[in-house]
């Protein structure tokens, strides 16, 4: 017994000193980092980051790997305890939760020192990242909600435009339903395995087409139990309830997994499944911004961004070769078009790289019409209520008015805390 | 006895109790009574905390989210429970035969107990998958008509349970055919002369012996159903709408996604009420029938 | 009729164990197909196996060193949650004093909280304590474990007392005692409690996850999980994944199976 314990704590002294040793710095200035991308965004990120570690010789980024949805709880944790590393990845959603307790460091002062030009940025993007005009990170890409057709089904039917108005969204697929058995419209509306929010970025994206945000300016209050959010719903819920285009109960994965074996006439998706979708012998298709349902255009669109995280003490330092990590990957934003997103960056998108890519340039513009979510801590949980609440309504076939009535007066009891 | 033995009892205690005492009170105690201090806080993790007194609990009780949670709990707790303690029964008598059937059953059944929860989740979101899954292969194979096992709410639940059974009857099983073993052939010997017939056996004798077992198997049993998360977490993330969303999942989200570290707080503390409460019924009712 | 049931019941039986063996079968099919044969209608049963999934799992990640680490984990967590719990079972199986039960109870109560709720106060300790991101992190908190020592105490129990008063009488110290005669006892009831601790430390995720922060420290859990993809699931890798996370228990389990299924028995319940 006494032997085993013995062994036990020189195996425990053991980890804890090489733990230790490990700390000691080298000479290229080692950044540390945490990224959420994993499956195909994982292999494309972390090629671009080994192609800038072998790019230069004064910066090493380490970067540390956990899956998007157990990052936050791990960066969290530590944020809370100061322990978080150098740079983090950061949806651009999330900003607003982590802003207002100060562990990220405003931008301005540094982006100045590393000489980043601001200017070649995408407005939109960039501004959605400005809380209180203090820029709190800097956006690597927009991803938006596109409309991707397979374009064999399309001429099967015979048709050969891209709907481009609610109207011509439902006859389309309908024809292509009518004609081919394929499911006119694969857009998920079921959270199982894996909760995609479709329905909701659907929504957003409809109300902004018609020129009405989710919240009131000072995100106290819902904005959507009127004219356009009735309009919007009743489209979401004709295409499952009335028009039949999309099955009940339809899943994330079943959407994607019919689109790419041809099963499906259109989806509605994030950009990132792109990649995916070009891996798939044999797929004809297109893939174009989010159709303009309501006349504008507006597209719901996630952002990626890069955050610094308050220090206990403040490595100048560190924070400008953190930057300069930053600059250059946006930099190179055609890399990482590859999977699918859209760079922010003029500098990136101007380049031969990007518009050699097939499909990207097809929706490169989306980048145009994206809109911020709401900046508002409470936005995540205002963000479920909805996703389950529409998914809810229109699996029961509620009408517009109780769905959103019901709807508005949840959010608002969750803005009002 | 000798005076040593009683000499050293004090010393005795302390040393052989310090090391396990000291990392449960550090390492569990210490951060449930944490938690009890937060959940009189207002707290979203990275700023102050404002004390707010028992706002936390009154909010708990009016919060639909927070009640139906709760109720799914319940739910799991109530279905589950006598399930996969009566499979496990099952199981032991199968596996209680000193047959070739008899041990390859007890492998089998034992085998998914080792699988950590996000295997066992992942593979029955797998296999529950709608257009995908093997699940409803089978049922197309068989002409029947597929079911939405985890987009359909009225059935999502009951997935959830199916994997749980399937992951947890094994530890039941083990425990119950412990039990078992320890009735004396004897007395099952003797009910054969009399001849009792199988299902007598079952009833008269069998089932009254392991009143004790069966008590342990329910506390345990009940217990882990109350703390159910990681099943529901990757199978269904509490969806479809929801539906299946169980308490510990509600508290993870509000810590973690809304920051509200405080309400996370008090609702574990309810939970942990309620589970003290239920298993300490159980639990006092032991002392007396030892004695 | 007698014989017809019999045979239902065997029907039955084997049924049951088909069942029970299915989706461990699928798990495995799952992991030796390729990403594009997945997501198929039918039920394609024949196919060609491949080990491209695991090929990538190799390829892609630090595998080896996670696999090392669980095993490191795992295993000084079984060691020292034996010495420590078993001690503590011996106080409450054997020495009389005042406040006894209350001590049990107080330590029973343990099993009743969900540990998910406990992560950020015990990051928040951790990291006071300046070791936010050791293995030794991950192993603390999983030390002190209710259930075992509720297993050891009830052996303990039914181990007859006469053996220990004869060693008393002769001189011998309470640790004496309780290391030549009843641990050598107890050794399946240690055994049980090891499984149990060890299944528990090689299959926790949220907490290393949180508690490691650099990925040459994760264990094998928490490194497998990234094989999910940033959008969707790719299944078969995830399977891939799971299976050689898996692996080392089921050796493990085949190894010691009769031991394992043998010792939890014994160890039930005692009285």
């Amino acid at each position: 017994m006494k032997k085993i314990a013995g062994l036990a704590i020189t195996l425990l002294l053991l980890v804890g000193t090489t733990a230790v040793t490990a700390q000691s710095g080298q000479k290229p200035l080692e950044i540390t980092f945490w990224s959420l991308f994993t499956g195909g965004d994982g292999e494309f990120f972390d090629a671009m980051v080994k192609e800038f570690n072998a790019s230069q010789n004064e910066i090493v980024m380490k970067t540390d790997t956990v899956k998007f949805d157990d990052y936050y709880t791990k960066l969290t944790a530590a944020l809370a305890a100061k322990t978080a590393p150098d740079v983090v990845v950061m949806h651009q959603d999330r900003l607003s939760t982590f802003v207002p307790s100060g562990v990220l460091l405003p931008l301005d002062t540094y982006v100045q020192k590393a000489g980043i030009d601001l200017s070649t940025f995408e407005e939109a993007p960039l501004n959605n990242c400005k809380i209180n005009n203090k820029l709190y990170a800097i956006p690597l890409d927009v991803h938006p909600i596109i409309m991707y057709c397979n374009m064999d089904l399309f001429s099967k039917a015979g048709i050969t435009k891209l709907p481009e108005s609610l109207s011509e969204l439902i006859s389309t697929a309908e024809t292509i339903q009518n004609k081919t058995g394929a499911i006119g419209i694969a857009a998920d509306n079921t959270t199982a395995t894996y909760k995609a929010y479709t329905l909701t970025r659907m929504f957003l994206s409809m109300l902004m087409e018609q020129g009405v945000y989710v919240f009131n300016a000072d995100n106290t209050k819902a904005n959507f139990n009127n004219e356009a959010g009735i309009k919007s719903y009743q489209a979401l819920s004709d295409i499952v309830n009335k028009y039949k285009l999309t099955p009940k109960g339809y899943d994330y994965d079943s959407s994607v997994a019919d689109f790419r074996l041809g099963k499906a006439a259109i989806h509605f998706n994030g950009v990132w499944v792109t990649g995916l979708f070009e891996q798939q012998p044999n797929l004809n298709f297109v893939a174009v911004k989010f159709p303009a349902l309501f006349g504008k255009n507006a597209a719901w669109a996630g952002s990626h961004t890069f955050a610094i995280p308050a220090q206990k003490s403040v490595d100048e330092k560190k924070i400008i070769g953190a930057m300069k990590f930053i600059d250059w990957m946006t930099n190179h934003g055609y890399l990482w078009a590859k999977a699918g997103h859209v760079p922010t960056r003029k500098t990136a998108v101007n380049t031969k790289e990007f518009k050699s890519l097939p499909h990207r340039a097809d929706y490169a513009d989306a980048a145009k019409y994206v809109f911020a979510t709401p900046a508002t801590p409470k936005w995540p949980q205002c963000y479920d209520v909805m996703s389950d609440q529409l998914e809810e309504s229109i699996a029961l076939n509620r009408d517009a008015k109780t769905a959103l009535t019901k709807l508005e007066q949840a959010i608002n009891d969750i803005l009002k805390k | 006895m000798s005076s040593h033995y009683a000499d050293h009892k004090k010393r005795d205690i302390v040393l052989f109790s310090l090391p396990y005492l000291a990392i449960y009170v550090a390492f569990l105690v210490f951060p449930v009574i944490y938690g009890v201090y937060l959940s009189f806080f207002d707290w979203n993790i990275l700023s102050s905390k404002v004390f707010i007194g028992f706002k936390n609990y009154v909010e708990a009780f009016r919060d639909p989210e927070f009640l139906s949670s709760f109720s799914h709990t319940l739910q799991f707790v109530c279905i589950s429970t006598p399930l996969i303690i009566i499979v496990g029964f099952v199981m032991a008598l199968i596996t209680i035969q000193p047959t070739r059937t008899g041990r390859v059953a007890e492998t089998v059944f034992f085998l998914p107990y080792m699988l950590s929860t996000s295997v066992v989740g992942t593979l029955w979101a797998w296999i529950f998958q709608k257009n995908y899954g093997l699940a409803n292969q089978v049922l197309k194979l068989l002409n029947l008509k597929p079911l939405g096992w985890l987009t359909d709410p009225s059935i999502a639940m009951t997935s959830i349970i199916i994997a749980t059974l399937w992951w947890t009857a094994g530890f039941n099983m083990i425990l119950f055919s412990a039990g078992m073993k320890q009735i004396p052939d004897e007395i099952y010997d003797a009910a054969k002369i009399d001849g009792a017939g199988s299902f007598t056996t079952l009833t008269k004798i069998t089932l009254p012996l392991l009143k004790d077992t069966s008590l342990l198997v329910l506390i345990l049993q009940v217990i882990a159903s109350f703390k159910v998360f990681g099943q529901v977490y990757v199978m269904t993330g509490g969806g479809p709408y929801g539906t299946t969303r169980v308490l510990v999942q509600y508290v993870y989200k509000t810590g973690f996604n809304y920051f509200r570290l405080g309400y996370a707080s008090a609702m574990s503390v309810i939970l942990f009420l309620v589970i003290l409460l239920i298993s300490s019924l159980q639990f006092l009712r032991k002392p007396d029938q030892a004695q | 009729m007698r014989k017809l049931l019999n045979i239902l019941v065997k029907v039955l039986i084997l049924c049951l164990i088909i069942i029970w063996l299915i989706p461990v079968v699928w798990l495995l099919v799952t992991s030796l197909k390729s990403e594009n044969t997945v997501m198929t209608d039918k039920l394609s049963l024949i196919f060609t196996p491949t080990l491209e999934n695991y090929k990538k799992a190799f390829s892609s990640t630090l595998l080896g060193r996670w696999l090392v680490n669980s095993l490191i984990v795992s295993v000084i967590t079984t060691i020292l949650t034996l010495l420590i719990d078993s001690t503590m079972a011996y106080v409450l199986a054997r020495i009389q004093f005042r406040g006894r039960n209350v001590l049990f109870i107080f330590i029973l109560a343990g099993m009743m909280i969900p540990f998910e709720v406990l992560i950020i106060q015990l990051y928040l300790e951790l990291t006071k304590m300046g070791l936010a991101n050791t293995l030794i992190a991950v192993m603390l908190p999983r030390l002190a474990m209710p259930i075992g020592v509720f297993i050891l105490t009830q052996f303990f129990k039914s181990i007859p007392i006469v053996l220990e008063e004869a060693a008393f009488i002769d001189g011998a110290s309470r640790f004496t005692v309780f290391r030549t005669i009843i641990m050598p006892l107890s050794k399946s009831a240690l055994f049980a409690v090891a499984i149990i601790s060890f299944i528990n430390a090689w299959n926790d995720f949220l907490w290393p996850l949180v508690a490691i922060s650099s990925s040459e420290k994760y264990t094998i859990t928490v490194g497998i999980a990234n094989f999910q993809g940033t959008h969707g699931t790719e299944y078969s890798l995830i399977m891939a994944g799971a299976v050689l996370a898996s692996i080392p228990q089921i050796i493990m389990y085949i190894l010691f199976k009769k031991n394992i299924v043998k010792s939890i028995a014994m160890t039930g319940i005692k009285e």
